[in-house]
This record gives structure tokens, sequence and C-alpha cells, in this order.
């Protein structure tokens, strides 16, 4: 069982309720807080040498690239002083989930740890920052959670998804009562663990684990809202169509290709559900190192994107060209055509063929005259009712930690595989496996040795 | 004291006497110390691993099945070397009297003959024994080590005979005397196969099981010597045998509810193997003969409690075994056993101080088990009338710190037996390295002379020295033949390189050492040197993580923490946690049921509890 009881490191969470609320608060404690808010923080305000302890500084948050992710607030505490009693320091953002993790994830990435629940107060006991009264009703809260989720939990999303752990680590668990029969009764008279069979298996375990760990992303949506690329050739109209989604002129529209560089990201409220929308890069040969850069990212944030707006400029004589090459980059992706600048040309010139012969859906669409906005709007709220993951049945990881253990799980079942595949000797195969095992069982929250032998002993007819 | 001289016992005697205390050593018949009552063979798998630790803790076990073994081998050489295991078919007899030697020459050891009552205690702790004819007997620990006596009751077919063995006097007054100190006591039942007069079975229809040359032996004192190995025969039940069990069952005390206890889900009866897996054609039978002196052979596989002339009738429908004479039926036998969460890792009770349980009144199966926990127990009892530290192994050393955390953790409802499997860090305790693991312990406790430590060390420092040779020694890719298709875009592998390709032993590696490198090549050291190089990387993975494990087992619980006052916890989390007294955050979440949740809240009641003492500490 994973509980760390050492407080050596460093960890964080948000520390504010899930949802939209107006500001987003963001706790990390441990030794490594005040270089990690060095790495990501910079003061508004240049006079200052060093950061006073309980003093609320305004500055910019910027990500591992330097690029600003939200204007925040952020007071440190020292050691001794804080809720934890160890170093320590709280971020202010505005309040959305996706703001949130993003600079989460940057903490992260400089060294700290995600919060387990109740972590935070532990800690903050531990250091007597808080009397047994208050540690007790956190000990009564952290416990009964989990037995009060466990059984609200039941038929909802986190139940089915202990039941569908649960499932795959009972096959997980066949394998391994075979193997480890086959360890312990070299003597008996039992069909010995056949090899294909552990390995269709196997392969099949790590395909759901897989699956699973894939679910992260529409977990993500439920958490953090869906995400739409706007992307496309340069100048066929991408920024026009941003501005015109946002009602507000925030990327720069300009009559020459390679306008937009970086790439801009906005929320918009698509009748109640809230959308992010980024504006990319004009995707071509580039020009320069920075329109490069941009179109890599532009490139990513394809493939990142819950839906592409691919943006096709009607006014190029090469569009039909152009459309079916770049139609093969991005062949996998969800994608929604809009035939851009319709004001510009005769309709009747394209032709059923032209249409029929791209099976995507498409909007015919002006960015001047706001031709297909309504269209798109509706085709826009139709996509993401369709994708939006089904709550009522589908399965979805929503936790950071989820994911990281099904990763974990999914490497060590393939290095088993690959035990397997070298014959090596069962006792490592079985290790390997039961690491795999372990990494789930610490989603769970439970080990249990003698579930092998159970299953040995109901499947085989074992004894001398 | 030590009552009761089967294999727990015995361990436990010669453990405390090898301390440098006198023991009494109370049993109903001193002729029949270290009697097997069942099978006649030492080892198997997790089994061997635990005699190896016996060994290596200066026990006995070890080497007088090495003196008295008829045939030796070692099973699973395919399945790598942490579940290598050896294996030996014992004479029954001069095992017994191997054992009832070594302890006729023990000076500290007196046996007293006579049946224990009633344990003697005085303001919570046992301070001596009344027999059951009335003697008292003093001592400043017992340790009680009853095998299946305590309200031993035999069954066959319909016929239910008290006894502790067959033929051989039960005892029921010591399960009254745990009773009335407020023991919880539970009910087991284990069983055993017919015997078989050896000249009336047609081996020539059997399948022959030779024994292993070189021989090997269990015990590292043993100095090689030729053994005449006789054969086992492996035989084969027929659809006759089925029919006739099937037409029977319901005069079979486990099938007619005349049993209720529970049985050994590993070792079960004949006519539970043909009742459960019935599509199965037919169930092998090990015919193991019992000794050199006797014609008696132990038809492994086939323990039951059917009538005696069911039983003859089954027995004579197996392959060779048509003109087969029974010497012995077999029977089932409950007994009477004290559910382990009673007792501490030292095997001492919690109600009572000074008051040891070891073997399978703890609920375990098995020589080999009773006595891991025998000479624990004697050790413990030994270094608690000194008032030094106990003795206590944990999960990432030893088969027997699996076996006592799983006993008092879980307290088995079935008859406890070793299996690899129960072991986590399984890669890290083998067979070979036992001494590595305990010698260091056996030394503290002065179980072992300081010759033999000595000459370990050197062992193992030659052992560094090999591993050194073997990574230097580098071979050229040309000269390796079927085994180069392993080293692509290479032109030289040491000889470490190639150990390390599954399937490469030791001794495939021999030709390509110099007569020198041979020649300083004691088997041993090679096999070891090859284990820790083939085994390199798994090693240290599966040592990061006992570091792990190490850390939540030093968060120890103190001896009086109260789990029944705990708020905050689920009432069935304080429920167990009550009951066992876990002793560590690592036990505790061993516990089955025992959530992470339930772990996060114990732990803060345990750092509060631990600075408020430090606190009342300083004042
Ligand atoms: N006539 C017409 N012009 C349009 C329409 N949409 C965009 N434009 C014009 O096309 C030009 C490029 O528009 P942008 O929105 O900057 O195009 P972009 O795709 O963002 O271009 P890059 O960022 O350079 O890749 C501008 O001059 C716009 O005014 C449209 O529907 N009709
Ligand atoms: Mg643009």
């Amino acid at each position: 069982m994973a509980i760390k009881f050492i407080n050596d490191d460093t960890i964080a969470a948000i520390i504010t309720p899930q949802g939209e609320g107006g500001i987003g608060a963001i706790r990390i404690a441990g030794p490594e807080s005040n270089k990690i808010i060095s790495r990501i923080f910079l003061r508004a305000r240049s006079d200052i040498k060093n950061n006073i302890p309980f003093h609320l500084y305004y500055g910019h948050l910027f990500n591992r690239e330097g690029e600003v992710i939200d204007e925040v607030t952020m007071v440190e505490m020292p050691e001794g002083e804080s809720y934890t009693g160890q170093t320590q320091a709280e971020i202010f953002c505005h309040g959305g989930q996706f703001i949130l993790r993003q600079i989460l994830n940057e903490i992260f990435h400089f060294g700290a740890r995600p919060a387990e629940p109740g972590e935070f107060t532990r800690r903050a006991f531990l250091a007597g920052s808080i009397d047994l009264a208050r540690a007790e009703a956190v000990a009564d809260l952290v416990s009964s959670k989990t037995e009060y989720s466990y059984h609200a939990a039941k038929n909802n999303l986190l139940g089915k998804l202990t039941d569908k752990i649960d499932l795959i680590r009972n096959r997980a668990l066949d394998i391994l009562a075979e193997i480890e029969a086959d360890i312990d009764y070299p003597e008996e008279d039992i069909e010995p663990a056949n090899e294909n069979k552990i390995e269709q298996a196997m392969d099949e375990i790590i395909a759901e684990l897989a699956e699973l760990a894939s679910s992260y992303r529409s977990g993500k949506i439920i958490k953090e809202g869906y995400k739409i690329a706007i992307a496309g050739r340069p100048n066929a109209g991408k920024s026009s169509l941003f501005n015109l989604l946002l009602n507000q002129n925030r990327a720069i529209v300009a009559p020459v290709p390679g306008t937009t560089r970086d790439y801009l990201t906005e929320w918009i409220d698509l009748d109640g559900v809230a959308v992010s929308i980024i504006d990319t890069a004009g995707l071509r040969k580039p020009s320069g190192i920075i329109e490069k850069a941009g179109q890599k990212s532009a490139v990513e944030i394809i493939a990142a994107a819950d839906l592409v707006i691919w943006i096709v400029d009607l006014t190029r004589k090469s569009w039909r060209k152009d459309l079916l090459k770049d139609i093969n980059d991005i062949r996998n992706r969800n994608i929604l055509l809009l035939f851009n600048k319709i004001d510009k040309i005769n309709i009747k010139n394209i032709t059923d063929k032209d249409i029929l012969s791209i099976s995507f859906k498409y909007v015919l669409f002006s960015c001047i005259t706001k031709f297909g906005l309504k269209e798109l709007k509706k085709e826009l709220n139709q996509y993401i009712i369709n994708r939006m993951p089904d709550l009522t049945d589908g399965l979805v990881i929503t936790s950071e930690r989820h994911k990281r253990k099904l990763d974990l799980a999914i490497k060590r079942l393939k290095r088993g595989m690959i035990t397997i595949k070298k014959k090596e000797s069962p006792e490592l195969i079985s290790f390997e496996i039961r690491q795999g095992i372990n990494e789930i069982d610490e989603i769970t929250g439970r080990i249990y040795n003698e579930e092998i032998l159970d299953r040995i002993f109901s499947k085989f007819c074992i004894g001398k | 004291m030590v009552v009761g001289g089967g294999h727990a016992g015995v361990e436990a005697a010669l453990a405390a006497s090898r301390m440098g205390k006198t023991i009494g050593l109370v049993t109903m018949d001193k002729t029949k110390l270290a009697l097997m009552s069942c099978n006649p063979a030492i080892g198997g798998l997790g089994k061997s691993h635990i005699v190896k630790e016996i060994d290596a803790l200066g026990g006995v076990m070890g080497k007088a099945i090495d003196a008295t073994g008829i045939q030796f081998r070692r099973l699973n050489l395919s399945r790598g070397p942490a579940v290598w295991s050896t294996r030996a078919q014992a004479d029954r007899i001069g095992y017994n009297r191997c054992i009832c030697e070594v302890i006729a020459e023990d000076k500290n050891i007196s046996v007293i003959e006579g049946t224990a009552g009633q344990f003697l205690v005085e303001n919570g702790r046992v301070i001596g024994i009344a027999t059951e004819s009335g003697e008292k007997i003093f001592s400043k620990a017992i340790i009680v080590c009853s095998g299946t006596f305590l309200g031993g009751l035999i069954h066959i077919g319909e016929k239910q005979i008290p006894a502790g063995r067959q033929g051989e006097k039960a005892a029921y007054e010591l399960t009254k005397s745990f009773r009335s100190l407020g023991f919880e006591i539970g009910r087991l039942k284990t069983g055993t196969p017919p015997r078989l007069d050896g000249k009336t079975i047609d081996y020539a229809k059997c399948e022959i099981q030779q024994g292993e040359y070189p021989i090997p032996f269990f015990s590292y004192t043993t100095k090689s010597y030729n053994v005449d190995q006789i054969s086992c025969h492996l035989t084969y039940t027929t659809a006759k045998t089925k029919e006739i069990i099937l037409r029977n069952l319901d005069r079979a005390p486990m099938f007619s509810g005349q049993i209720k206890s529970k049985g050994p889900r590993y070792c079960p009866s004949i006519e539970d193997k043909i009742f459960r897996f019935g599509d199965k054609p037919r169930h092998q039978i090990f015919l193991e003969p019992e000794g050199n002196g006797t014609d008696e052979v132990y038809p492994n596989g086939f323990s039951t409690s059917l009538p005696e002339d069911v039983q003859l009738d089954a027995i004579r429908s197996i392959i060779g075994l048509k003109n087969a004479e029974i010497t012995k039926p077999g029977y089932a036998i409950e007994y009477d056993y004290c559910p382990a969460y009673q007792i501490k890792p030292s095997l001492e009770t919690k109600l009572i101080e000074n008051l040891y349980l070891a073997g399978q009144i703890n609920g375990t199966s098995g020589y080999e088990e009773a006595a891991g926990q025998g000479i624990m127990a004697g050790v413990n009892a030994v270094l608690k009338i000194e008032g030094e530290p106990l003795f206590v192994l944990d999960r990432s050393e030893s088969y027997i710190g699996v076996m006592i955390d799983d006993l008092i953790t879980h307290s088995t409802t079935e008859p406890y037996r070793m299996f690899t499997s129960r072991a986590e860090y399984r890669l890290a305790l083998r067979e070979d390295n036992a001494r590595d693991r305990l010698f260091g312990y056996a030394q503290k406790y002065e179980l072992i002379s300081e010759e033999d430590y000595k000459e370990f060390v050197d062992m193992q420092n030659r052992t560094i020295e090999k591993i050194r040779m073997l990574r230097k020694k580098v071979i050229p890719i040309s000269k390796l033949d079927g085994l180069s298709k392993y080293f692509i875009r290479k032109d030289a592998v040491s000889l470490a390189d190639l150990l390390k390709v599954p399937g490469v032993t030791c001794n495939d590696i021999i030709p390509f050492m110099t007569d020198e490198q041979r020649d300083d090549s004691n088997d041993e050291i090679a096999e070891r040197a090859a284990i820790l190089i083939k085994y390199e990387g798994y090693i240290d993975k599966q040592e990061r993580e006992i570091e792990k494990f190490k850390k939540l087992e030093n968060e120890s619980i103190p001896k009086n923490f109260e789990f029944a006052s705990l708020l905050g916890l689920r009432n069935e989390a304080r429920e167990k946690f009550d009951r066992i007294k876990p002793i560590s955050l690592g036990q505790a979440g061993r516990i089955e049921g025992i959530t992470t949740g339930d772990l996060a809240a114990l732990a803060i009641h345990l750092k509060k509890y631990k600075s408020q003492k430090n606190i009342k500490d300083k004042q």
C-alpha cells in the first residue's frame, strides 16, 4: 500500500472546490516549494529583491516554455509558520480548471508530486498546527469518505471504475495463478501454463488498461472542457473565425499569410458547455524559426484537440488539390471542414462532386457576412453533445494519479510480455506481472496475497 | 520447558539448549520424538526454503534428513533459482532415531514422559504445568508444541476414535486449560493415506522416479557422502477408482457432515479430488517407501477417511495395486488449534506471559513449518528470560518471517502450508542465500559455531571474487556457436553477459574458462555467483521494493495502543485492528479488508500518540 509517511517530499494540489469558481487556489508544501515558485512565478514589481513571507505578491505564472499561463497572486510561508509546518506557498489564479491544471502541471514538472487526499492535513497534524479534535475530524473525513464514496459511488463513475479495474485485475490474477501453480506444484498432474494463452490474455489485459488510460482524455473533458482547434493553411481566415466565435477582436487579422505565429486560447460558451477554442498558426512551409515553432505547436495542438475545424480558403485556386493533401495528414482526427470566404466566389463553382469526394462534415461559411455561423454553431453543438463522454455508462478516469498508475501498470505488464517472449524463467515473469498488479492495486488501495492461492485451489486439482 | 516432542518441540528445545538453557521436554513417549506422522519426506516447494533457514539458524532438521534420507531431488530446476527446491524421502524410523540420539546426547535437555494437563499461572504469567497425572513441573518459560494431540479425533468412515495420532492417546485437559485462561480455540482437520505393503505392489506397472546425483543435501554442515538412493514410483487412479469412491461418498465423514472443521485445500482427500474435479479422468499417486528397513509404502495423493473396506477396494483399483494389502488404514483427524491472532511475532501468547505456541497449534501443517516456528519460539523464550530484545524475522528476509506474519495477521482457518507464492519478495528468498540472510542472527545468538561463521564469510568473499572474474573474462563472439545470436553487434562478451542469457547455467560457461579458473570453482560458489549475476537487475529491483516495505514496517505501533477507541475509523477496520493488534503500520496494511483510508487514519492517530508521548517523556 502506497502511503508515504515520510514528509521529505514536496506535494501540491488544488485546494479550492471543483467547478467554476471566481478564484482557484493551489497549495505547495515541502522543501522544494520556494524553488518551484522561483521557476514559475515572476513578480510584477521588479524593485523588490526577495519575497517576504506572508506578503501577497501580484505577478505572472509562466510555463516551462516561458509563456504566460495566467495573472496570479502568490504568498509564501516559511517552515514552522505554515499550516503544514513546512515551507509552503499558495497561488491564487483565475478559477478555471483548465488554468489550474496547467499551473499544477508546471509545479509537478519542477519536482512536486500530487498530494494524496488529506495529506496537507496529515502534515499539519504532524507539525502540531492542528489539535487532536481537528485531526480526528479529518481522520473521520478521510475514512468516511472512502467508505461513503465507495457505497455512494456504486452506481456512478467511480463505482464502475472500481468494478472495471477489479475485472481487469482479476484476469491478471488468473494469469498469475497459472504461472504460480506451475511454480509451486511442479510434481502435480496439472496442465502446464499455456504460453500462447497467457500471451493472448496479457495482450488483452494490456489493451483494456490502455483503453482505460486513454479514457483520461474524456475524463479531462469532463473536468476541463472541450478543446477545439482552428487550423488550416495560412491566410485561410482562422483568426477571423476565432474572433467571430469570441465576439471580440482578440487575434490579429491581416491579409498576409503567416500573421498568427503562435497559438491563442480562449473559452467560449456553446449552449452552456464551456469550450476552449484555439487559434493556430497556418500550416505550410515555414519561412522563419518563429513560424516554424508556431507550426510545430499547431501540429501538437491539432493532435491534442477534441475537434479540429479545418478552414479552406475557397478563393485559392489550388484549394481542391491542397485539401486532398492536407486531409491525409489529419485524417485520423475529428474534423469539421469550413469552406470560407464564400462571399467572394460563385457558390455554383463548388460542385456536388467536390463535396462528395470528401467524407467529412462541412459548412459553407463567410467570416465577413457571417453566412453559415448559425449552422456552424449548430454543428459544433451537435458534435460536442455526441462526443461528450457518456456519464451514464461510459468509463472514464478523471484522476491524474489513476492515469499515472495505469500507465505504470501497462509498462510493467509489457515487461512481463518481454520476459515471456524471451523465455525467461516463470519466477521472473511472475515478478513482472505482480508488479503490474501492484500498480493496479494502488488505484483501488488494496493487496492481499492469499487471492492467488485461492485461485489456484479453485482451478486446479492439487494435492498429492 | 517444551511441551510436545514433535518437529517444533525438538527444534525449540535444541535452540534453547544452544543458547545455554536447561530444558525439560515433556512428551508422551520419549521414543517417538520427531516422528513423521504423515508423508515420509522433507522439503518441497517453499518448505525446503524453511529447512535451509532452520539450518542457517543452527537447527537440526536439515542435518537429520541428510543423515537419514533415502532419496534426494531438486525440483523446479527450469523455473528459476528462487524457486529451486530440494526434496528428500526420509527413512521414517531412521529420522526419528537420529533425533532421539541428538536429544539424548544434549546435556541441557531432559526428556520427561507425561501429558501436560494444566497451566500453572500466576499474575498473568505461566510458571509451570501440572501433568494429567497430577505432577507439577515449574519453568520460566513454556513452549507448547502439541501438534494434532489437542482434542484429537480420528475418523475412518463412520468410526470415530479419540487419538492424537493413529494408536496414540490424545490430550484433552490442556484444551480446557487454554479455554479457562480465555483463549479462543478452533478446530482443524487433516488427513493421511493408508499405508501399503510394498511386497504386494506390482512396480512394473508404474513409472519409476529416481534420486539425483550429485546428491542435493539440505544442510551446509553435511559433507557429501554416498547414499544408496531408492526409487519412488508414480501410478494413477482409474475410472474404477472414481466409480468406487463416488458410490461410497455418503460414507465419507467429510461428506456425511461428520467432520465440520476445515481441511487443507492443497492436500485434499482423494474423495474430495474426485468429487470436485469430476472431469479429470485420473489422479496421480506417488508410491513412496517409508524407509530402508521396512516394506511399508506411503501412497502420496491418496489421503482418505473413507471406511476401511472402501479404502481397500479403491486402492486395488489403482494401476499396479491390484493385489495390494493395506497395513494401516488412512484417516482424517480433527484437532484443536489456537487461532494465531492470539500470539505475538515472538510466538509468545498475548494473554499469558512466558507462554509460547509453536507448530500445528498455531494452525500450520507440515514438519518444516512446525520446526521453523519451534526454533523461533526457543530463541525468543530464552531472549525474554534474559531481558534481551526479541528475535523477529520480517517478510523480506525469510520464509519463516513470511509464515509467522501470515499467521498472526490472518489467523488461518485452514491448515497453513508454505508456498513460494506467499513470499512477495521471493526473488530475494532463495535456498542458496539462506545463510546470507540469517547467519548474522545465528552468530549473534550463538546458534552456530564461530568457525562456521568464519568459513561462510570466506565463502561470501570468494563468491564476490568469482563474480569479478566472470565479469572480466571476455570471449570472442566467434567462439560462442549457438549462443552468438543473443549478441548482435558485439565482438566479444564477458562470461557474466553469457550467464544472463535465459537458460544458460554455470555449467554452460565452464568450457570458456581456463583450467585455473575452473580449478578454484567450488560448485556452490560457482552457482551462487551465477545466480547473482543472472538476476542482478531483478534483485536490485526487489531490494528497492524491500526498502519501501521496511519503511512501513518500521512505523511501529506501541504495545498498549488503544485501537478500540480510535475515532475516524470504519467499524470493520477498528474491530480488525483491535483483534489482531498489528505491531506496525506495515502489518496493519496487510490485514484483509483494510483500505488506504483506514491506514491513513491510523497513521494520523499514531503520530499524534507518539508526539504526545514525547512531550510527556520530556516533562
Ligand atoms: N472575403 C473574405 N475575406 C476573409 C474571410 N475570412 C477572412 N478573410 C480575410 O482573409 C485574410 C486572412 O485572414 P486571417 O483571419 O488573418 O487568416 P489566418 O488563417 O488567421 O492567417 P494566418 O494567421 O496568417 O495563417 C484577412 O484579410 C481577412 O480579412 C471571408 O470569409 N471572406
Ligand atoms: Mg491568423
